[in-house]
């Protein structure tokens, strides 16, 4: 215990523990001082991860709002011929719709806008409002046997994040930096960025527990950076605060720290002057971070004109990649405004305009890098949207379409997840998942299993009960593993 | 003789086993929760086989052919057997499960049924028993029985306790333990040059007295209650419930006794003629969410918040998990589904009906805030003073006999009609427009009595005015009829199967068999002497606020999952202490600090922190960081700009630019105060509940109820407090204050500065380390008067221009150093 703070700090540094878990044992003591003394809060110890793994990171393109999964990937020829007719009442009788649906008896099919093709080698189906996406599609594996229990946004988002439609437990970010810890010493593991389509109308709010640690220690808690002011919270030193000057506050600072180490020899000390010490190179470390002025032209082109505009998605996608490449654990991206209840002829294509482009230059960039091999990409909403009309048929402007837990589609890429493939289907009106259905469970567990977890020991103890991030369900899908 | 000993010897020990006797709540019981009680345990659905392992009567089952237990004969009883069984398929807990029963696991259990498996209730359920502190040896120590179950504890591990804390150190952690304030200067200097004996006892008087002893105590009040300003949800409506945080703190401050906290809280509607204060009280149950979306559907709402309102009552005075029971029985503790639905049922007869998002949705009363309510106190003080005083008066002019009104007098036959009706209320009745009646009638023929009217009528509109100023507050309140309540299937509130009627859980002693079922025999039952939680889990809370960690470290927890007593005796003696001082949170408090355990130095040395580093034993005194919140309270209060107003409506501090505008897509903007409001205490803060106020960091989140405390360090946490407008302006008035203040020496000024922060004197080689830094930083700003001012320019409160802006800026540079000191986190 008497190990001099600076050693002590220094070793600590080394061992890259102070945003997530440190892999290497550190003492019991020092850890516990970093818990505020919460010793039987530290992560389940060492065994992580439990086998092997492809994927290192991942990034998650939250689409909020939930994509209409009929115009960009479930491509069904019969919707086509049912436009305008009725929806069968054998697909949908006894489920339950969003209160704006209530019975769906009675409701009108309606056809794709626009019109889809077969991509790539690989054949998968998406739609023309999805040129770049279309692209890569030979670099995607397309599941398309989604389905949810929830049928508003806020609950199936947080379904989605948190296994638990109630609002308070970790999210998917803190469970992975708890369980892996981090690979950087100066920048958050795990990250939030949050973005909106100019002009969208049916943006929803992005609560903080989309980003909570729920009951896991809070330094797990996903770092929002922001589209505005500070990317981070109270990162820039005042104004009249050069980085000398501050600099030499922190020296001194560390120094009577030490100090009063010597008097009274509580661990915390210790952490505390490396918890400044660390604050002081992310001052330095995250406007790095933000500066793009390196990037080559060819490279910035990828993700589209909106690239350099701070609060883009495009500009998110970059930083994604930027953080990344040092060493972040999870990154989650959240773009607001899929929510096309009466806008689908509209709105739909700004919305595609603004995330398909980035969110294709995102996976080339990191192929390109030999990134995509041991990064997980994931895109996709909490639900998908009804076949049927929401919405006047006559009124081709306000075309819209409700939320639609039964069937979805979402996209993987890279770390060990099968490219070019097609996973799962739904039913010949894309209305409910049929084959190789996915559960939310399922796939939170297979993206564990991703990152070298399995789903059912990756637990912690609150309140009397073990907690996970699948609850008490989810199985792996074996068959898109690589 | 000696062949005949050694069998003795031999049967007893093969008796008791050779070591000493299994403790079964400690060793055994969190042993079969762990590993059995998922199938074997409460939750009858899920139960297996028909055992149950979680009650006496299922442990001493007689199976078909055999007995689940043998006392004295492990190898005789079926438990053991299929623990240890050598085959995977018999064996138990089945791998399937994933759980798995240790050697030593196994070998205690069989350690215990050799022992004879005696059983016992779970520890917290248990009647309260009032141990005797025990008798220790070396008896200078102890101050109070606390010391002496400490003491005990450390001597059996061979440890003992740490000398007293240094004077300025012990006085820093009481005041802001007591009042969440760091002690002033002058107060610092007359305890260290006090020399009468309780000294000590006097400074804790005092602090027990002080408004900010309220204060502090309701930030850890308002965390359980889930307090809050908005609604929460997409629209996140405000909501004006700050009249309640200032009924707790004014609750608080005058030592309410808990059971009146908690009955006034709970059922204060359901009192015999209650005050609107009692009805204020209410509004504890009305600070969950309330959620206001279009789409909801209005009962899946109203269910939500009486779940919320069984869930809060069941952690904050039970500590039992009683979330766990709302789609299934319980898994580890007495809860049955049936407990949780009754309990539902004493709080599911209000008229909420769960619709719409109204910030203050029926029942809600007006009420005041804090300076409303001193105002309206003098107010009806003055108008009882003058009504009796017009009533004097009018006794004389308009005799009657007794009994009868002013208006029945024979004196005022023939008088206006209007006159007649205001006489015939007595003075301190009658409203503005009756006393301005009678004043026109009698201006000119009693000026003086007309002088009285007038004034008691500008009182009685004074009083008028100010109650339409009052705010909606949400509070309790029944329905004439009562609604039907009925266990909903896996908690759906639209799945409702058996009807049930109001009780309390079954595992817990009765309700009196005459007591109607409603929340104020609720109420009474929970603070009723003989309930075994209450007062084990409010002590314990009490005692997490001072050391920082529980004797159950599991605050929230006290059922078998939870976390067994570090101090199991000391625990039940403070919970019957505080229920026989009538549950006197002050004493309570008093008896804490006053102890030579909370007294202890916080020095740890090789022996605790190997033995002990998480102080659970407590053989030194609590070393915490402070919470966010009162770290902004102690920056404010060292540079001096801490404004000490108590209550009123919530106020908007500093925060980053478009802080709730990014969260709301633009909906909503963050007005930030001016002037007093942005230096007022944390706990007036404006607590949106979609965004938090961003300069607290691990803090409860306020949506629902919560009462562990928790602390990390992040780097997050050390910019917020190096570079927070909060912090920096702090920093550079606390550089005027001293500069102005403590004479033109460096020394001087710095020393000051130092003890501001940390509330003790520098030693030479710090003060070195501070002087060489003030030098430096002068000759950093000397070229820079540009940047100076810019630092100088943070925050809104005004600068005394006469200073030298170089110097001015490095003093606050250094401030800013002295203010971010572990020391000035700490207390």
């Amino acid at each position: 215990m008497d190990m001099d703070p600076v050693t002590q700090y220094n070793a600590m540094l080394t061992r890259r523990h102070f945003f997530g878990r440190s892999s290497a044992g550190i003492g019991t003591a020092a850890l516990a001082s970093l818990l505020g003394g919460n010793v039987e809060a530290t992560p389940g110890g060492p065994g992580l991860p439990h086998f092997a793994s492809r994927a290192k990171r991942v990034i998650y393109l939250f689409m909020n709002g939930a994509p209409t999964h009929v115009d960009l990937f479930d491509y069904k020829p019969k919707l086509k011929e049912l436009h305008g007719k009725p929806v069968p009442q054998e697909y949908v009788g006894g489920k339950r719709f969003s209160t704006m649906t209530g019975n769906p008896k009675g409701k009108l099919m309606l056809s794709p806008i626009e019109p889809f093709h077969r991509r790539g080698q690989s054949g998968a189906w998406v739609s023309d409002l999805m040129p770049h996406t279309a692209g890569i599609a030979d670099d995607l594996c397309f599941i398309k046997s989604m389905h949810t229990e929830q049928v508003n946004h806020s609950p199936a988002v947080t379904f989605f994040l948190t296994g638990s439609e109630m609002a308070g437990r970790p999210t998917m970010g803190s469970w992975l930096t708890y369980g892996l810890g981090s690979e950087t010493d100066n920048l958050p593991a795990f990250t939030v960025m949050t973005s909106v389509s100019k002009g969208t109308t049916c943006g929803q709010i992005f609560y903080d527990y989309y980003w909570s640690s729920g009951f896991l220690p809070s330094r797990f808690q996903g770092v929002k950076f922001r589209s505005g002011g500070d990317p981070v919270l109270y990162l820039s030193s005042p104004d009249g605060v050069s980085r000398p000057v501050r600099r030499g506050i922190l020296n001194d600072l560390a120094r009577l720290n030490q100090l009063r180490y010597r008097e009274v020899a509580d661990p915390a000390i210790s952490t505390r002057i490396a918890q400044y010490e660390l604050a002081y190179k992310m001052q330095a470390s995250v406007p790095e971070l933000s500066d793009i002025s390196e990037e080559p032209q060819h490279v910035l082109d990828l993700y589209g004109p909106q690239v350099k505009e701070r609060g883009t998605f495009a500009y998110n996608c970059l930083m994604a990649r930027r953080l990344i490449e040092r060493g972040s654990r999870f990154v989650q991206l959240m773009h607001a405004g899929w929510d096309q209840h009466n806008s689908i002829t509209t709105e739909l294509y700004t919305q595609c305009r603004d995330t398909d482009q980035p969110s294709a230059g995102l996976v080339q960039d990191l192929k390109q890098r030999g990134l995509l091999e041991d990064t997980l990409v994931i895109w996709g909403g909490e639900f998908g949207r009804t076949p049927f009309i929401q919405g006047n048929l006559k009124d081709r402007k306000r075309w819209g379409r409700d939320h639609h837990p039964y069937a979805f589609s979402v996209w993987m890429a890279g770390g060990g997840v099968k490219p070019g493939i097609t996973w799962g289907a739904s039913d010949d009106l894309a209305i409910n998942a049929v084959k190789d259905k996915v559960h939310v469970h399922d796939f939170q567990a297979t993206i564990l299993h991703l990152l070298g977890i399995d789903h059912e020991r990756l637990d912690f103890k609150f309140q009397g009960r073990r907690y996970r991030l699948t609850d008490v369900h989810g199985k792996v899908v074996k068959g898109i593993l690589a | 003789m000696k062949q005949f000993l050694l069998i003795l010897t031999f049967l007893s020990a093969a008796r008791w086993g050779w070591t000493q006797e299994i403790d079964f709540n400690r060793q055994i019981r969190p042993l079969l929760s762990d590993n059995c009680f998922k199938c074997h345990g409460p939750d009858e659905s899920k139960r297996k086989a028909k055992l149950r392992l979680d009650t006496e009567a299922g442990l001493r089952a007689e199976l078909d052919d055999h007995k689940l237990i043998v006392p004295g004969k492990p190898m005789e009883s079926e438990l053991y057997r299929r623990i240890a069984h050598e085959d995977e398929d018999e064996r138990m807990p089945p791998a399937k499960s994933r759980l798995k029963l240790s050697a030593a696991g196994i070998e205690l259990v069989r350690k215990w049924i050799a022992q004879g498996a005696g059983w016992q209730e779970h520890w917290s359920l248990r009647p309260l028993a009032h141990p005797q502190p025990p008798a220790v040896e070396e008896s200078g120590w102890p101050i109070n029985p606390i010391d002496q179950f400490i003491l005990r504890r450390l001597q059996k591990e061979g440890l003992s306790p740490s000398p007293d804390e240094e004077k300025t150190r012990i006085l820093r952690r009481l005041s802001f333990d007591l009042t969440g304030l760091p002690p002033e200067l002058e107060e610092i200097d007359s305890f260290l040059a006090a020399k009468e004996p309780d000294a000590y006892g006097k400074v804790v008087e005092r602090l027990l007295e002080a408004p900010s002893y309220g204060e502090r105590m309701a930030w850890d009040w308002l965390d359980l209650a889930r307090y809050a300003d908005t609604n929460g949800f997409q629209g996140d409506g405000s909501r004006t419930m700050w009249p309640w945080r200032d009924w707790v703190v004014r609750a608080l401050n005058d030592n309410m006794p808990y059971d009146r906290f908690t009955i006034e809280q709970l059922a204060g509607d359901m009192l015999p003629e209650a005050t609107m204060e009692q009805k204020l009280a209410t509004g504890f149950c009305r600070n969950h969410m309330i959620n206001g979306e279009g789409g909801r559907i209005a009962e899946e709402n109203r269910v939500e918040y009486v779940f919320d309102q069984i869930e809060t009552v069941g952690t904050v005075w039970m500590g039992l998990t009683v979330q766990c029971a709302r789609c299934h029985d319980h898994k580890f503790d007495p809860l049955r589904q049936r407990d949780y639905y009754q309990l539902f049922a004493l709080f599911n007869q209000t008229p909420v009906n769960g619709g719409g998002g109204d910030p203050a949705t029926a029942p809600a009363i007006r009420a005041p805030d804090s300076l409303q309510y001193g105002k309206l106190e003098e107010l009806k003080r003055g108008i009882t003073a003058s009504a009796a005083e017009v009533a004097k008066l009018e006794d004389g002019v308009f005799s009657r006999d007794e009994g009868k009104d002013a208006a029945q007098s024979e004196s005022a036959k023939g008088l206006p009609k209007k006159v007649i009706e205001a006489l015939s209320r007595s003075p301190g009745k009658r409203n503005p427009a009756q006393l301005s009646e009678l004043e026109k009638h009698y201006k000119e023929s009693s000026a003086g009595y007309a002088a009285l009217l007038k004034k008691l009528r500008e009182q009685v509109s004074g009083r008028q005015k100010l109650e339409k100023s009052f705010v909606k507050v949400m509070v309790m309140q029944d329905r004439p009829n009562s609604r039907k309540t009925f266990i909903l299937y896996k908690g759906l509130y639209n799945q409702k199967r058996e009807e049930v009627s109001a009780e309390v859980p079954q595992s817990l002693p009765a309700l009196a068999e005459k007591a109607p079922r409603n929340r104020l025999s609720l109420a009474r039952w929970l603070v009723d002497p003989s309930h075994p939680l209450t007062a084990r889990v409010t002590v314990n809370r009490e005692w997490q606020k001072f050391f920082g960690t529980g004797l159950v470290k599991t605050v929230e927890d006290f059922g078998s999952q939870g976390e067994k007593p570090s101090h199991p005796e000391l625990l039940d003696w403070l919970a019957t202490e505080f229920i026989r001082s009538g549950w006197d949170l002050k004493a309570l408090h008093r008896l804490i600090v006053t102890s030579a355990t909370y007294r202890q130095s916080a020095r740890l040395n090789d022996q605790l922190s190997g033995k002990d580093p998480a102080n659970r034993l407590l053989g030194r005194g609590p070393r915490r960081r402070m919470p966010s919140w009162m770290i902004r309270d102690h920056a404010l209060a060292a540079s001096g700009l801490l404004a000490r107003r108590l209550g009123g409506p919530s106020v908007r501090p500093y925060q980053p630019k478009g802080i709730w505008a990014e969260a709301t897509f633009g909906k909503m903007r963050y007005r930030q105060d001016k002037g007093e409001n942005l230096y007022r205490r944390s706990l007036y803060t404006f607590w949106r509940r979609i965004i938090g106020p961003t300069i607290f960091f691990d803090e409860a989140k306020r949506q629902t109820c919560e009462v562990r405390k928790t602390l990390t360090n992040t780097p997050l946490h050390a910019l917020a407090t190096l570079n927070g407008i909060t912090y920096v302006e702090a920093a550079r008035v606390l550089a005027q204050r001293v500069i102005e203040k403590a004479g033109p020496e460096a020394g001087d000024r710095i020393q000051m500065a130092f003890r501001l922060a940390t509330s003790r004197i520098p030693s030479a080689g710090e003060l070195e380390i501070l002087l060489r830094r003030l030098e430096i930083l002068k000759r950093q700003y000397s070229t820079k008067e540009e940047e100076a001012r810019k630092l100088l320019a943070v925050g809104d409160s005004p600068r005394n221009e006469k200073l030298d802006a170089i110097e001015h800026a490095a003093y606050a540079g250094l401030c800013s150093l002295v203010l971010n000191l572990d020391e000035a986190l700490t207390k």
